[in-house]
């Protein structure tokens, strides 16, 4: 496979400009000043102080699991509604899916609040995550969907010719050739929803609270380093499930496996 | 496949647990920062019970949640002019008040207002006032003496620091900043004064840097804005976060001469509040003067609580801004509610500044 | 097949999305929400709707000023993300196969930080007290330019914008381009076709799904968004997404607010279809 250099340059510009915010974001986290401003000196504290704050670590810690839950979902659902709108040619459902994409994120927050407290559910975390694989489903849907468009066809064809049956022939043989699209979906969705806010805020119950209504309540004032330590930790935690994820089950992202 | 299923469902068990099967829980929803953590702790002990909170960075947001039905929540705590529709909106209950004894340590002067005659369904809790915050090296430097709303609405003295002033995001503080600057009240509802007001603000405009409702403390006190309108409880921790940060220059308060705006803000329960006994006691515990000096001592919050003032930093008792004199006083006001003909409106108008 | 996602929208969304689109009819709270739906006086009872928010906004160019605005910034990023994202997204495709997983990775890494916290790295970035904006603002002084202020301009929103979106096109033209056979391309290169022909007329064609459907993740959520102009914006940043929040967290006029939400779904999916019809034109 030859690589030109260009593609190289162009792509290594692109992950420069990917990851210089987020060198300040982790840099900054040992930043010996309150403010998230300039750069003063280096510390250990603000990671002291995150693993004292019990609130914080909760906070991320739903954000995690509601991220993780809303991305299984979405990618379920979102991977059947896809597959659903390549094969057939639906009315309903691709509007349905891509509404959701469009429509202003206070609107739906309001909408489904409302919608909540009409049919009577306790809104707590349950309520965040019904919120979020809503909205996931849609890009998880676009992704496959984009995917399936020009997948050999012949393939399925040859199976179901040596006698697979119609979700046989989905499961051993179309499943792995999108699993790209459907892992690439799932990211998208995990992002989506443990970075939510206007929805989040709307939806929650109580005392239910995730990373991004946490650190909202600390843009008022400054946003301390804290919030950096916390995002790097998030960072560095998901990595980690994400790359044991892999180890089970090898070769998700790539055709085949 | 199966093995990363069965990794995610271990993971998902705790949140389907039921949250806090301990019955003794307080739901307060109050703005962000707006109680020291001391506090909530005094209180958690001295009651037994737990805190949960929740917070609201403006009282537009905790409206439109209770105006779409959320509930769950003890406490509240908006600002007063809120409390009236509040109330009308059947969205409080009112207080016992041979619960809260220590009522009587608030200044008469903060009580019975015109939004909660008798104070039927609300307290006190803290207040501030809308006013300028400058970084006093540069205005000392630029031979600027901030001390009228002149100092964001006068083209020649923003073109001395265009750029670096950021104004209130939010349409009835500036425009009552400007209706003062023209010399109306901020309450003033004929719309002609309105289209003044509106003028004045998109001459001034070009010079701002930005509309910013939170994150100016910060800018402030990195040196990266020199003026802002804001609140008095937030320029002080601009000053607190510029000492911190070590800089060469303090961050100072202006109150301007034309007058200003006071925002009190008060505690209130929810109309189906699960825990409304608990809530009564956290009323009568944030009366007490100690604690209720906790917060002014964090942030520089305003206190209407004259059993408190024994316990608040000298310091702060001495700043005019924060405490101001009988003079100053006479000249702050409360905002009202608009009507919805007169919110329209607004809306308009601020949609207008916003987008030219 | 389509049951089960058809039956959790109707219910999640659809239904509360009915409520809303209700709710333009209607007519505003006094204290925030929505009036009473029926209403009776003395001469009996009555539904309170009106068309009233509708006519305001199509009896208003301002509105339709601020929907154009936001197309052209949403249509820029999206522009914008296609650049930066294909050559990563073709680099990782065609990387060893055992370093595509990492490198997906990679990509979306930064997005597992919060979303404030790297608006806020954008804003030290682009700062005036930065050292970039510093040494930019020095090399464009040697040519006898004046200082420029990046944070609170349009620059600086387009740039966020574009940060933002970046891994929703990153990943699905990545989905598109990893499944593309070499072996087009070694019989391009055999029959004579030079790198940037065999990128234009192999590679790129094939990749329009992938495009298409990166291009729509991408415009569509940047056309309503509102927050990156509340933070790096200047004075005159606001899209229509702050106006619509502005009616539901500032105004209280939830009537109003549904409309323009109602016109900004409707434009959007309309240029989805639009998209997609074109998308279906292209392929061969």
């Amino acid at each position: 496979m030859r690589r030109s250099r260009t593609l190289w340059l162009a792509a290594l510009a692109a992950f420069l400009f990917l990851y210089g915010p987020l060198a300040i974001v982790v840099a900054y986290s040992f930043n010996d000043s309150v403010m998230n401003a300039q750069w003063v000196g280096f510390t250990l504290g603000w990671y002291r102080k995150l693993f004292a704050n019990a609130e914080m670590l909760t906070a991320a810690w739903n954000s995690l699991v509601i991220g993780l839950t809303a991305s299984v979902v979405s990618s379920v659902l979102g991977t059947m509604a896809g597959y659903a709108m390549h094969r057939w040619r639906l009315r309903l459902l691709p509007v349905l899916v891509l509404a959701p994409i469009a429509i202003p994120e206070i609107l739906m927050g309001v909408s489904l609040l409302i919608f909540f407290v009409a049919i009577n559910l306790t809104l707590g975390l349950v309520s965040i995550a019904l919120a979020h694989i809503a909205f996931c489903i849609g890009f998880v849907a676009i992704v496959v969907r984009a995917r399936l468009a020009g997948m050999d066809e012949s393939l399925v064809e040859a199976a179901r010719d040596l006698g697979a049956t119609p979700p046989q022939a989905f499961r051993l043989v179309t499943l792995p050739l999108i699993m790209p699209g459907v892992i690439a979906g799932a990211l998208m969705a995990f992002t989506l929803s443990i970075d939510d806010f206007v929805i989040t805020y709307f939806t929650a119950g109580a005392g239910a609270m995730t990373l991004p209504l946490k650190i909202y309540t600390m843009v008022k004032i400054t946003v301390t380093p804290e919030v950096n330590a916390v995002s790097t930790l998030l960072m560095l935690v998901t990595l980690v499930l994400i790359v044991v994820a892999m180890r089970l089950s090898p070769g998700a992202l790539r055709a085949g496996g | 496949m199966r093995r990363l299923l069965s990794l995610l469902s271990l993971l998902l068990l705790p949140a389907g647990l039921p949250a806090a099967a301990k019955d003794d829980v307080l739901h307060l929803y109050n703005w962000n920062q707006y109680i020291a953590p001391e506090t909530v702790e005094r209180f958690e002990k001295a009651c037994g019970c737990k805190v949960t909170q929740t917070y609201f960075s403006d009282n537009e947001e905790l409206l439109a949640k209770l105006a779409a039905g959320a509930k769950g929540y003890d406490i509240l705590v908006p600002t007063s002019n809120y409390i009236q529709g509040m109330a009308k909106a059947g969205w409080l209950q009112p207080i016992d008040k041979s619960k809260v004894p220590n009522l009587k340590n608030i200044m008469p002067a903060y009580l019975n207002t015109s939004f909660d005659p008798g104070n039927k369904y609300s307290v006190p809790y803290a207040y501030t006032i809308t006013m300028l915050g400058y970084n006093e090296q540069k205005m000392r430097e630029l031979g600027l003496a901030i001390d009228s709303w002149a100092a964001i609405f006068d083209s020649r003295i923003l073109e001395k620091i265009k750029g670096r002033v950021t104004v209130l995001d939010s349409q009835s503080e500036l425009m009552a900043a400007a209706l003062k600057y023209l010399g109306y009240s901020v309450n003033d509802r004929d719309p002609k004064h309105w289209q003044e007001a509106k003028n004045t603000i998109l001459k001034a405009k070009p010079y701002w840097a930005a509309f910013k409702a939170s994150g100016y403390i910060e800018q402030l006190a990195a040196g990266n804005i020199w003026l802002v309108h804001g609140y008095s409880n937030d320029i002080y921790q601009a000053d607190l976060g510029a000492q911190e940060a070590k800089q060469k220059f303090r961050i100072k308060h202006a109150m301007p001469k034309e007058g200003a705006v006071l925002a009190l803000d008060a505690m209130v329960i929810h109309k189906g509040a699960p825990r409304p006994d608990l809530a009564h006691r956290f009323i009568d515990f944030m009366l007490d003067g100690k604690n209720s000096s906790d917060l002014t001592n964090m942030i520089g919050s305003g206190n209407p609580n004259s059993a408190a003032m024994q316990f608040i930093k000298p310091e702060i008792k001495a700043m005019s801004a924060i405490f101001p004199d009988q003079q100053t006083a006479s000249k702050l006001e409360m905002l009202t509610d608009l009507n919805s003909q007169q919110r329209r409106l607004m809306n308009r108008i601020w949609t207008e500044i916003k987008a030219k | 097949m389509s049951g089960p996602p058809l039956a959790y929208l109707l219910v999640f969304f659809a239904i509360p999305s009915l409520i809303m689109v209700v709710a333009s009819f209607r007519l505003p709270g006094d204290f925030g929400g929505l009036a009473p739906l029926i209403y009776s006086d003395e001469t009996g009872t009555h539904l309170d709707v009106t068309l009233e928010s509708y006519t305001r906004f199509f009896s208003d160019v301002l509105y339709l000023q601020l929907f154009l605005k936001s197309f052209w910034y949403a249509a820029l990023t999206t522009l914008l993300c296609l650049v930066i994202a294909y050559p990563l997204a073709m680099l990782i495709a065609r990387s060893p196969k055992k370093q595509r997983d990492l490198l997906v990775l990679l990509v979306i890494l930064p997005f597992w930080s919060n979303f404030l916290i790297r608006v806020y790295a954008w804003m030290i970035i682009l700062g005036p007290n930065s050292v970039f904006v510093g040494a930019l603002n020095r090399l464009i002084g040697v040519f006898g330019f004046e200082p420029l202020t990046l944070l609170y301009t349009p620059f600086a929103v387009i740039v966020g914008l574009v940060y933002v979106h970046l891994p929703f096109m990153v990943l699905p033209l990545y989905a598109n381009l990893e499944k593309h056979d070499p072996a087009l391309l070694d019989a391009a290169q055999d029959l004579g076709a030079n790198a940037w022909n065999r990128f234009w007329r192999v590679t790129f064609p094939l990749s329009l799904p992938g495009v298409f459907a990166g291009a729509a993740l991408v415009f569509i959520p940047a056309f309503g968004i509102f927050a990156i102009p509340d933070i790096l914006g200047g004075t005159g940043g606001i899209m229509i997404g702050n106006v619509i929040k502005q009616q539901f967290l500032d105004t209280r006029d939830w009537p109003f607010g549904s409309v323009l939400s109602i016109m900004l779904t409707v434009m959007a999916i309309a240029l989805a279809g639009l998209a997609a019809l074109l998308a279906r034109r292209s392929r061969l």
